[in-house]
């Protein structure tokens, strides 16, 4: 032996194995938003619209993330502010409002309501960053119902305090050791905090804000399909680290939660494909249809990934898509989903398929997959921890908890949603671009285009050239 | 002296400028426009969305002749970018007045 274990420049805590595959996970999370939904959401939309679509997702990733350092982590997953009586509600409903900005903060063995099963291996700021992609991410896929004339000033105040208000709190209750945690309710990656939250807010968001222009709508054709592929490519395997990373330890449930969650998102793509090519007016298979059944897969396992074997992962791809089919060419043009104008369809990519797979895992989760299941002197708790779904458990109990809990985040997300938004068109008088701001899009808003074009000749002088510091 | 402006389908370039070479044409000035004529428009499909697309890529050229090149140019023209389906395209002639070639500013048929 070269090094003694004295040597190690770690503490005896930290387990370098489960540090960098959080690492890792977390860095797979973020290429998700940056530049996966970026270079997605700015193939999806217009030409016109591209410019303000991306700089909203690096926008919004940049504040999330100063808004997690300052309040956001503790307010999460700190310890909890009980503020009624233990087992109440409110005593597990939100934590302290304080910075992570310490040393000792950043430095220190992770400890979260998120896990009291057994200790974390690696430090707070690993647990803070993983936990802030997700948080990132969240405003980002809701910004998808929003785009082409949402208020760029109105994007910079309803992320901090939607982050503040709506996540944070969502985020306690169902992973921070909150209330709907305490009573049971699972989500193991975010199908309820995540997707069915960001749904949620993009349909009561679009419904506030308004439709974009007819023009705008009529001629909503994307701009770039080979950008929406390495958008969704990007996705895809990113969700890797969004669902492998949530049992906090690079061991077997990591790698049944990436299994399943691949096998999932396959189904979902064929599942789409097949009902394009055999249900759809056109009997087309499409591209952007494919993509879409992706998603479903992607959101659906999302609640289940690693408490779910591999049977129970074709179901719940087969199913997620298939319901999210229906809904995008059916629910779509029914009260009140004809009348919001959810640019991208978040609500149903997301929003529903979120939903659907949420309470699936009251139903498929299986008890054999087990996420911790080591017991014994060096752990805190009793050690094995799994999921009984209706199929295996005989017992609507799960289901139950899922369905109260879906309920929760419907309501408190749209509610919350709608105050924030009133709220940010009151401090701005208005929450949309003028109708001639509108007319034009990125050129008008950012004096930047996607694909810049001095079309003939060299470009004209511009202002900065005719400078006397420049002459 | 003639302008001859031809608007034919884009995959037909090349088969137009291989065949007006052969009639002697020396230069032509080639754009990518836009229009629709009787094909109509077509469909494409977005996210379960269709959109109708009533103009249609096309190439246009345009050629300046001597008044004698004008019937060979047609011919060569009008066989090279016929594929005898709806959507061909069209050709027409105008007369033009004077012509420079701006390095010798030679004028008229010379500088065609």
């Amino acid at each position: 032996m070269l090094f003694a274990v004295t040597n190690i420049p770690y503490p005896s805590w930290l387990n370098p194995a489960d540090n960098t595959w959080q690492l890792v996970a977390a860095t797979l999370v973020g290429l998700m938003s940056l530049p996966g939904l970026a270079v997605l959401y700015g193939g999806l939309v217009r030409k016109k619209w591209i410019v303000n679509t991306m700089l909203m997702v690096f926008a919004g990733f940049s504040i999330t993330l100063v808004v997690w350092m300052l309040w956001g982590y503790n307010m999460a997953f700190g310890p909890i502010s009980h503020f009624g009586a233990t087992g109440s509600f409110w005593s597990g409903f939100v934590g302290h409002f304080t910075p992570l900005a310490t040393a000792s903060s950043e430095q220190g063995q992770a400890v979260s309501g998120a896990n009291s099963l057994i200790p974390f291996h690696f430090p707070t700021a690993t647990l803070a960053y993983f936990q802030f992609v997700f948080a990132a991410i969240t405003p980002l896929l809701f910004l998808g119902g929003l785009v082409g004339r949402l208020k760029f000033k109105a994007w910079l105040l309803i992320v901090p305090l939607w982050v503040t208000l709506i996540y944070c709190v969502n985020a306690c209750l169902l992973w921070g050791g909150g209330f709907f945690a305490q009573k049971g309710a699972v989500d193991y990656s975010g199908g309820y905090v995540i997707h069915l939250s960001a749904g949620v807010a993009a349909f009561t968001g679009a419904a506030i804000l308004g439709p974009r222009r007819w023009q705008d709508r009529e001629n909503a054709f994307p701009s770039n399909l080979m950008m929406v592929a390495v958008g969704a490519g990007i996705l895809w395997l990113g969700w890797n680290g969004f669902n492998g990373g949530d049992p906090f330890y690079a061991g077997a449930d990591a790698a049944s939660a990436v299994l399943n969650t691949n096998v999932a998102t396959a189904v979902g793509v064929l599942t789409w494909l097949l009902m394009d090519m055999f249900f759809s007016k056109q009997k087309k298979p499409t591209f952007l249809g494919a993509i879409n059944g992706m998603l479903c897969g992607l959101v659906a396992i999302t609640p289940s990934a690693g408490w779910v074997n591999g049977t129970g992962a074709i179901f719940v791809g087969l199913i997620a898509a298939s319901i999210v089919w229906v809904a995008w060419n059916y629910l779509s043009r029914i009260r009140p989903f004809s009348k919001v104008d959810d640019a991208l369809g978040v609500v149903y990519t997301h929003g529903i398929a979120g939903l659907v797979g949420g309470l699936l895992v009251g139903i498929l989760a299986d008890p054999k997959m087990t996420e911790y299941g080591v017991a014994g002197a060096h752990f805190k708790g009793a050690g094995g921890f799994s999921v009984a779904g209706w199929f295996y458990g005989h017992s609507f109990h799960q289901l139950w908890e899922q369905f109260l809990a879906a309920l929760w985040i419907i309501g408190y997300t749209a509610v919350g949603t709608a105050a924030i938004f009133y709220l940010v068109k009151f401090i701005l008088g208005g929450l949309r671009e003028s109708d001639e701001t509108l007319a034009i899009g990125d050129l008008a808003i950012h004096e930047e285009e996607a694909f810049p074009e001095p079309t003939f000749g060299e470009p004209v002088l511009s202002p900065s050239h005719s400078h006397s510091d420049n002459v | 002296m003639k302008l001859i402006t031809a608007v034919v389908k884009p995959f037909k370039l090349d088969e137009v400028k291989v065949a007006v070479r052969e009639v002697g044409v020396t230069g032509m000035t080639v754009g990518q426009v836009r229009g629709f004529g009787r094909t109509g428009g077509h469909i494409e499909i977005y996210r379960g969305k269709e959109y109708e697309f009533d103009f249609i890529d096309k190439i246009q050229i345009e050629i300046a002749v001597t008044d004698e090149q004008v019937e060979a140019v047609l011919d060569a023209i009008v066989n090279a970018a016929r594929t005898d389906t709806v959507g061909d395209g069209k050709v027409w002639v105008t007369d033009v007045e004077r012509v420079v070639r701006i390095r010798t500013n030679e004028r008229g048929p010379e500088a065609v």
